[in-house]
C-alpha cells in the first residue's frame, strides 16, 4: 500500500523524509558490516529485492473480490533483518515509483517509515520473539509476514491521518476514518500474504534448505527436520 | 499479472537523447512547485503541460498513459473522499455526528480541499510520469553516481534492477503454464498456485545470484560496478524550454494562490 505523489502536504512529505534517512544511513552501515565480512552477499541481497519488487508488482488473488499487492518485506526482514530490509525496499519502492507508478518520489520518506521501516522492524519482533520457542516455524514465518503488512497499512493510515485531521476528533477520528476505508482490502491482504509467504517458505525448506540454513534463519537441525518431513 | 514496465516505454519515447540532469530538472521541479502551490490552478496547469508534452513531445501512447494513470488516481479519489467527508471548515452542506468524537460532514472548505489534493496529485503523478516515461533507469544510474550516492546501495540498485529482468521472463512462464492447468479457478487453488510461483522465483532469483557471484569473481571484481552511460551534453533549446516552464508555473503558483472552485 503505497502514498501516492501529490497527497501529502510539503511539510509532512519534509518530516517523513527527514525520518527515512537516518533508518537509511543506519541500514547502509549494516549493509557495509554485512559486506565487508562476505562479498558474496551483494548479489544475493541484490536478488531479494529484485524478487520483493516481482513480488510486489504480482495481484495476489483477495477474499473481497478486488487484488491486491503483497508488499514482500515480512520473508526480507525474517531473512536479513529489518535494517538491510529498509534499504532495499528504499531502492525496490523508488523501482516501483519509476517503473509501475506506485507511490512517488516527494512520498518516498513515507512509504520508506510506513513498508520499509516499521513493518520489516514490527514482523522481525514477531520472529524474533518466537524464533527460539516450540512455536511452529510456518506459522512463525505466517505471523511474521502477516504483522509486518499490517503494520504497514497502519503506519500508512496514521501518516495520512496526521497530514488531514479531522476538525471533529483530530488525528484520532481521521486515522479510525482511514483504518476503516482501507481495512476492506488490507486486513484480508495481510492474511492471505502471510499464507502465501508461509506456503513460499515452506517450498524453499522443501527445495532448497540450503538457502536458510546459510542465512541462519531458523536453527540448522529444525530446518532440516523440516525439510525431511516434507 | 504482469505489469507492463514504464522502463521499456523510456527506452523508446522520443525524448530520449535529452539530457537526464535536463529531464530530472523538469521533474522533480514540477513536484515541488506542486507541493508549494496553495490553489488546484497550478498543479492542474503544471499536469496538463507534462501530460501534452508527454503525449505529443515523447509521443506515448495514450491507452498506455491512461492505464497508468488510472490506478493512483483512483486511490486518490478514495483518500480525497474521506479528506472531504472529515476536513470541516465553514459553509456546511450536509453534516452527520454519529459519536462525540466523530463527526462527517460536506463543507464547502473540505471539497475546496479535497479539489486542492486531487489536484496536486495530478499535477505531482504526471511529473513522475514525465521522469518515468522519459528517463531510463540506467541513465539514472549515472546521475547517482555523479551524486555521489555510497558505491554499495548503487551496486545493489543496478543488481536489483538487473535481477528484475532477469526473473520476469521465467514468472511469465510459470504463471501461464499454471493458468493452462487451471491453477487459479478457485481461490484456494489461486493460494496455492501463488505460492509455488513467488516460491520458484525466489529459488530462480537465488540461483541467478550464485551465478552472478561466480562470473563477477571470475572477471575480478572488487567491490565495484563499472557504471557504463552516455553523458549526453545539455542542449540549449530543451534546457531554455524546462527553464520557461518552470519560471510560467511558478509564476502561476504566485498568482492563483487565492483561486478556490467553490
Amino acid at each position: 500500500m503505497h502514498i501516492m505523489e501529490g497527497f501529502l502536504p510539503l511539510q509532512w512529505a519534509v518530516f517523513w523524509w527527514v525520518l527515512a534517512l537516518p533508518c537509511l544511513a543506519f541500514g547502509v552501515i549494516q549493509l557495509k558490516r554485512i559486506l565487508a565480512a562476505d562479498r558474496e552477499a551483494l548479489p544475493l541481497l541484490g536478488v531479494t529485492g529484485g524478487f520483493i519488487f516481482i513480488l510486489s508488482s504480482l495481484k495476489l488473488p483477495s477474499v473481497t473480490g478486488s487484488c491486491s499487492h503483497p508488499t514482500g518485506t515480512g520473508l526480507s526482514s525474517v531473512c536479513f533483518g529489518p535494517w538491510v530490509t529498509s534499504v532495499i525496499c528504499a531502492i525496490v519502492l523508488l523501482f516501483q515509483s519509476l517503473f509501475l507508478a506506485h507511490g512517488g518520489l516527494s512520498v518516498l520518506g513515507a512509504n520508506i517509515i510506513s513498508m520499509g521501516v516499521v513493518g520489516p522492524l514490527a514482523g522481525w519482533a514477531i520472529y524474533r520473539s518466537l524464533r527460539g520457542t516450540g512455536v511452529n516455524m510456518y506459522f512463525t514465518v505466517f505471523l511474521a509476514c502477516a504483522i509486518a503488512d499490517l503494520c504497514t497499512y497502519i503506519v500508512t493510515s496514521l501518516e495520512l491521518a496526521l497530514a488531514y485531521p479531522a476538525e471533529v476528533g483530530g488525528v484520532t477520528s481521521s486515522f479510525v476514518m482511514f483504518v476503516g476505508i482501507f481495512a476492506i482490502t488490507q486486513v484480508p491482504l495481510a492474511i492471505v500474504e502471510g499464507i502465501v509467504l508461509a506456503l513460499v517458505f515452506k517450498y524453499i525448506v522443501q527445495l532448497k534448505p540450503e538457502i536458510l540454513v546459510r542465512l541462519k534463519v531458523f536453527p540448522e537441525a529444525k530446518i532440516r527436520a523440516a525439510a525431511g518431513d516434507a | 499479472m504482469y505489469e507492463e514496465l514504464l522502463e521499456d516505454i523510456a527506452q523508446q519515447n522520443r525524448l530520449r537523447e535529452v539530457n537526464t540532469c535536463t529531464k530530472l530538472t523538469a521533474g522533480v521541479g514540477a513536484i515541488l512547485l506542486c507541493l508549494l502551490s496553495a490553489s488546484f490552478v497550478a498543479p492542474l496547469f503544471i499536469g496538463l503541460v507534462l501530460t501534452l508534452t508527454l503525449l505529443f513531445l515523447a509521443r506515448v501512447d495514450p491507452a498506455t498513459y491512461g492505464k497508468v494513470f488510472f490506478g493512483p488516481l483512483l486511490f486518490a479519489g478514495l483518500g480525497v473522499g474521506a479528506i472531504v467527508l472529515l476536513a470541516g471548515g465553514e459553509g456546511t452542506f450536509w453534516s452527520w455526528q454519529p459519536l462525540p468524537w466523530f463527526s462527517l460532514s460536506v463543507t464547502q472548505a473540505s471539497i475546496n480541499q479535497g479539489i486542492f489534493v486531487f489536484s496536486r496529485v495530478f499535477g505531482g503523478t504526471s511529473a513522475l510520469l514525465f521522469i518515468a516515461f522519459t528517463t531510463p533507469m540506467t541513465d539514472l544510474f549515472l546521475v547517482m553516481r555523479r551524486a555521489r550516492l555510497p558505491e554499495e546501495v548503487l551496486d545493489l540498485a543496478m543488481i536489483i534492477y538487473r535481477t528484475i529482468f532477469l526473473i520476469m521472463d521465467q514468472l511469465v512462464q510459470v504463471y501461464q503454464a499454471q493458468l493452462m492447468r487451471l491453477g487459479y479457478r478457485s481461490f484456494r487453488e489461486s493460494i496455492r498456485s501463488f505460492a509455488t510461483l513467488a516460491g520458484s522465483v525466489f529459488i530462480a532469483s537465488w540461483e541467478a545470484g550464485e551465478d552472478l557471484t561466480r562470473a563477477m569473481e571470475a572477471r575480478c571484481y572488487e567491490g565495484k560496478f563499472a557504471v557504463l552511460g552516455e553523458g549526453r551534453p545539455v542542449c540549449l533549446p530543451s534546457a531554455a524550454a524546462v527553464v520557461s516552464f518552470l519560471a510560467v508555473s511558478a509564476w502561476v503558483v504566485a498568482a492563483t494562490s487565492h483561486i478556490r472552485l467553490v
